[in-house]
């Protein structure tokens, strides 16, 4: 018998009521955990463990020239959606995913949005994510994020949220592959006895949308990745491999009459598309940063000639940057004239001074964000903070209030989960991949769930801490 | 009036470069104030060229294979006219250049010169009096990857530095600004032919401002490429495999033909 | 077809393990030589400095020649290029750049080599044990090389790397000890021993000549004969075999020369290696070795 802690008070649990009762799809599992002898699951997250290592699934450790690199911590028990939810924000995600590539392709052509006074320009072209060199440019479809990240919450009140937009290089789809081969490989009783959507068909879709945002009738396509010191490596390796495409770095392409090559063992080959894991500034240092090593030179001259495509588009950054993500509901308004399916959560940008005065007034309340900032860096989480670093962000709102934002704490929604002590809550989110091409606007059902291993804490980071669980859809 | 120009850029590698790449702002375009007579690159390998995302016209040039040097002349005549605020607002936004960038981040000691303009003459006049007063012109103490807020600390700079501290400060006071790379004629050859200006969007026109010579840029005053700062705009901007040390020389005749 | 990085990569890959084997073998045997009286051993133990080129390191390092400072120096010294802990880390991170082209088990053996290694010299293992273990985990990785790697370019570059290292070490090994005893057909029976042993030829020579070693039988072991697997004449066939498999007109040149050392290695007698002497013999030898990588280089390795 396994006993299961309650969920904390305020929070929407996954599996448990906060009478402790399990939820209905979660039954079968419940029924089939509690079957289990402790020592047997304490065998098989050993040997999930040893499997993660032994494939190198891993992320480097920056600073560490030893070579070590470490696990993300892996938990075996999954997060479950019942089909009628996830066909709901299904719906909910493709209609977002769209309403953003309508406002990349926008505000990168005739600025619609702007001249009907739905954004404020200032917000748009003073953006350090706008990117000058993109204006007037015409990609194949329209398309500019062919691969989005939406990061999804779960409230309090049993709704999902969207927290962030992702349309950068929005990683971690290689561990939501292997955390499902791992609990086919360790429980395959499991899957005998629920319809689980699958989603080992990633790869094969990705693949579709990259040969799709092509003009060309046969493109070849390639993985563009910083290296084997990146971080990702490991899932830039994984991606091309499963693809069966070539993973390249900067220095194994050059440019040569407006268009992109690769140096083989048998000479140059043409690129047509460029899958690529580098961040924009990073791409080609006759353009962009001048001290990048990472890049090719001249790339943006044969991206500007039409001649080869990227993927996502360069100047994405500036749909998923937190001070347009207030926005989003507008611009689905705007473009798609539906309602949005998906909550956003209430956002006060401090560069407007009476939503200023209302953060200042609640910092013990709200969680503050840099508009820049990534992976859970430069934030003030009130409830949490204390009396120090709360007048710490004060002196920082005030001297550069546009840099912010403030939302409500969101009581992110809690699992079961492996821990010392036996299995007990633990926070998660969701971050489902969205495929975008001229085609369709298409996900694999699930994603990837990371859970926040540490007591209470809401930041689910896999550089602070986190882990992930393997998400299962429910077929009807 | 018309005037010619002979521009030559030379780099020389202590060790054979394996391959470069060399992207060339160095065609001038035609606008209200200039027309190009004609116009001719003379570089050591073929050229590609296109518009930027600023609407500068520029080329690009591979060299692959060793090389120890490389040599590139820009030259041809040009007919200018006399500067006046310009209300075609170009290609982008006006409100891309409210931005800042590495080069031209905002800092207090700019912020400070920024709010500091209250004297005689048009807003522009004042700071660029009050860059000047800050940075005398002295080529050699900076180098061209260095930020403004550098340059006025370091209180000395050559034009590209005059301009870079002048935009970020108009766009500290909320007003669209860009860095111009050109060349200019001059009398008194005290500064190079090879130049830098201002220019800031007020009352829906761009006006000119060339802070090193503390006036409004006229007919001596011929454009290259503008952009948010100096690497945006520059002439000359490469990268290279090996070489080693590089030794780079840069020489701008503008001359004359008739007024 | 391949990415000419990920080609680099591979033929850099088993080139330093094979190197790291080489060295194992090449301080295993002046090791032993050490043990001698000591009017050979001090020219002995410092011929690996002077086979890699590290004398000059050497001395700014150590001074003085001595025979612990040497092996320290050319097995466990992370700041010597040229030592085993540095050829297997550089291997290792070869295989890393390519591990989505490399097999599972392959990467697992070069990656284990090498944290162990780094354990190894850390705990400061005896000497000869740890050569043991070094030629070890090279067969291992080889093994790993034959039983799972599927034969594709990369296997070929795999392969050429292999073979153009052996042949330069087995040159240079032969060239060091010739000069060391002179042109002469010595009959130092203690040096053309080592020698042997150290290419694990020992055997093999007591078999065919059942006799005591020769400068000229030794040679001609080393050189021509195409049985022996670490002959130049084996290493010059095995080049021209996977030189001649890879795809693509890029390689003529180095086709070329491949064909042309093997054509020449196969139809020289040891009486003509001895009219030229054998020093100047093994200089061509390796000036010719040296050309060959260069080409494959430029062919198919580097940036075109």
């Amino acid at each position: 018998m396994h006993a299961l802690t309650l969920p904390e008070p305020g929070h929407h649990d996954e599996m448990l009521l906060s009478s402790g009762a399990v939820r209905s799809h979660y039954q079968h599992f419940a029924n089939w955990l509690q079957a289990q002898p402790p020592e047997m699951l304490a065998r098989k997250r050993e040997e999930a463990n040893q499997l993660f290592h032994r494939v190198g699934i891993t992320f480097a450790v920056y600073g560490d020239d030893s070579g070590a690199e470490r696990l993300i911590p892996f938990d075996t028990i999954p997060r479950v959606i019942p089909a009628a939810e996830w066909r709901q924000l299904e719906a909910g995600l493709a209609q977002r995913v769209r309403a953003l590539n309508a406002f990349l392709d926008d505000i990168y052509h005739d600025h619609q949005i702007i001249k009907a006074g739905r954004i404020p320009a200032e917000q748009v072209f003073a953006n350090a994510q706008y990117q000058p060199l993109m204006q007037g440019i015409s990609l194949p479809d329209g398309i500019w994020a062919h691969i989005t990240g939406v990061d999804l919450i779960r409230h309090a009140d049993g709704s999902y949220y969207v927290l962030e937009d992702n349309l950068r290089v929005p990683s971690g789809v290689s561990y939501m592959l292997e955390n499902r081969k791992m609990m086919m490989r360790l429980f395959p009783e499991l899957f005998a006895r629920h319809a689980i959507a699958p989603v080992d068909h990633y790869p094969t879709l990705l693949l579709a949308t990259l040969r799709q945002a092509s003009r060309q009738e046969n493109p070849t396509v390639v993985v563009l990745t910083p290296g084997q010191h990146n971080s990702a490596y490991f899932e830039h390796a994984f991606l091309a491999q499963q693809m069966g495409v070539e993973l390249v770095e900067g220095r194994d392409l050059f440019v040569r009459d407006d268009h992109v090559y690769m140096r083989t063992t048998a000479g140059h080959k043409r690129i047509d598309v460029i899958y690529r894991r580098i961040d924009d500034a990073f791409l080609d240092p006759l353009a962009f940063r001048p001290d990048s090593m990472l890049g090719v030179p001249g790339l943006m001259h044969a991206y500007r000639q039409g001649n080869v495509v990227l993927t996502n588009a360069i100047g994405t950054g500036v749909a998923d940057d937190k001070s347009i993500y207030p926005y989003v509901p507008e611009m689905i308004r705007f473009y798609l004239g539906e309602e949005p399916i998906l909550h956003n959560v209430e956002t006060f940008q401090c560069r407007n001074p009476s939503e200023l005065d209302h953060v200042l007034a609640n910092l013990d309340k709200l969680v503050v964000k840099e508009v820049h900032g990534a992976g859970g860096y430069g934030m003030l989480v009130g409830p949490a903070a204390s009396r120090a670093e709360i007048e710490d962000f004060r002196a920082r709102l005030l001297a550069t209030p546009a840099n912010y934002i403030a939302q409500p704490t969101l009581c992110l929604s809690s699992c079961p989960t492996f821990v010392e002590s036996g299995i007990a809550p633990r926070h998660i989110d969701l971050r489902p991949f969205v495929l975008s091409s001229g085609r369709e606007t298409t996900m694999v059902a699930g994603g990837l769930t990371r859970v926040a291993l540490k007591e209470g804490s809401l930041v689910v980071n896999s550089s602070q801490g986190g882990g992930t669980k393997d998400t299962w859809v429910l077929e009807d | 009036m018309r005037l010619s120009i002979r521009h030559v850029t030379h780099y020389h590698y202590a060790e054979p470069a394996l391959r470069s790449a060399q992207l060339l702002r160095l065609t001038p375009a035609d606008d209200p104030y200039q027309t190009v007579r004609h116009w001719q690159l003379d570089l050591p390998a073929a050229a590609t060229s296109g518009i930027d995302g600023y609407g500068n016209r520029y080329h690009l040039m591979m060299l692959e294979g060793t090389h120890d040097t490389i040599r590139l002349l820009a030259s041809g005549e040009v007919e200018t006219q006399e500067r006046t605020p310009c209300a075609l607002p170009g290609v982008l936004d006006i409100r891309v250049f409210l931005r800042h960038t590495a080069l031209t981040a905002a800092s207090a000691a700019i912020t400070e010169l920024a709010h500091a303009c209250a004297g005689k003459g048009t807003l522009l006049e004042q700071l660029g009096r009050k860059v000047l007063e800050a940075m005398p012109y002295t080529p050699g103490a900076t180098q061209v990857h260095t930020p403004a807020d550098q340059a006025l600390a370091l209180g000395a700079g050559v034009c590209q530095d005059h301009t870079q501290v002048f935009i970020t400060a108009c766009r500290i006071l909320g007003l669209p600004a860009r860095y111009v790379s050109g060349y200019l004629l001059n009398e008194n050859e005290e500064h190079a032919a090879s130049h830098a200006w201002a220019e800031v969007w007020l009352d829906h026109a761009w006006h000119g401002f060339d802070v090193s010579n503390a006036r409004a840029p006229d007919a001596h005053h011929l454009k290259l490429a503008c952009g948010l700062d100096y690497l945006d705009a520059c002439p000359v901007r490469g990268v290279r495999l090996g070489g080693g040390q590089e030794v780079h020389t840069t020489r701008a005749d503008v001359q004359l033909i008739e007024n | 077809m391949m990415l000419s990085r990920t080609a680099d990569q591979l033929f850099w890959m088993a080139r330093q393990m094979e190197r790291a084997e080489n060295l194992a073998r090449l301080l295993d045997v002046s090791l032993a030589v050490s043990l001698l009286p000591a009017s050979r051993a001090g020219t002995d133990i410092s011929a690996p400095l002077a086979l890699t080129g590290t004398l000059e390191a050497y001395q700014t390092r150590h001074g003085q020649i001595s025979a612990s400072d040497v092996l320290a120096f050319m097995s466990y010294d992370l700041g010597n290029p040229s030592s085993i802990v540095s050829c297997f880390k550089s291997a290792r991170d070869n295989a890393h750049a390519v591990r989505g082209k490399i097999t599972a088990e392959m990467w697992m053996s070069i990656n284990s080599t090498w944290l162990e290694a780094r354990e190894l010299a850390a705990a400061g293992c005896g000497y000869q044990t740890f050569f043991d273990w070094v030629k070890e985990r090279s067969h291992l990785f080889r093994g790993a090389t034959h039983g799972t790697c599927q034969r594709t370019d990369a296997f070929s570059f795999i392969r050429l790397g292999t073979f153009i290292e052996r042949a330069d070490n087995t040159a240079r090994l032969l060239d060091v000890k010739s000069q060391l005893l002179g042109d002469s057909d010595s009959a130092d029976y203690y040096a053309w021993s080592a020698l042997l042993r150290a290419v694990g030829a020992f055997e093999a020579y007591h078999a065919l000549y059942r006799d005591a070693p020769s400068g000229r039988r030794v040679a001609e072991l080393l050189l021509l004969r195409p049985d022996m697997p670490r002959s130049l004449r084996a290493c010059f066939d095995e080049t021209y075999k996977w030189l001649s498999r890879i795809e693509g007109d890029n390689g003529r040149a180095a086709k070329r020369l491949a064909a042309e050392l093997r054509a020449a290695q196969a139809y020289t007698s040891v009486d003509e290696v001895f009219e030229t002497g054998l020093h100047d013999y093994l200089d061509k030898m390796l000036a010719d070795i040296t050309r060959l990588g260069a080409l494959v280089q430029q062919a198919y390795l580097e940036a075109a």
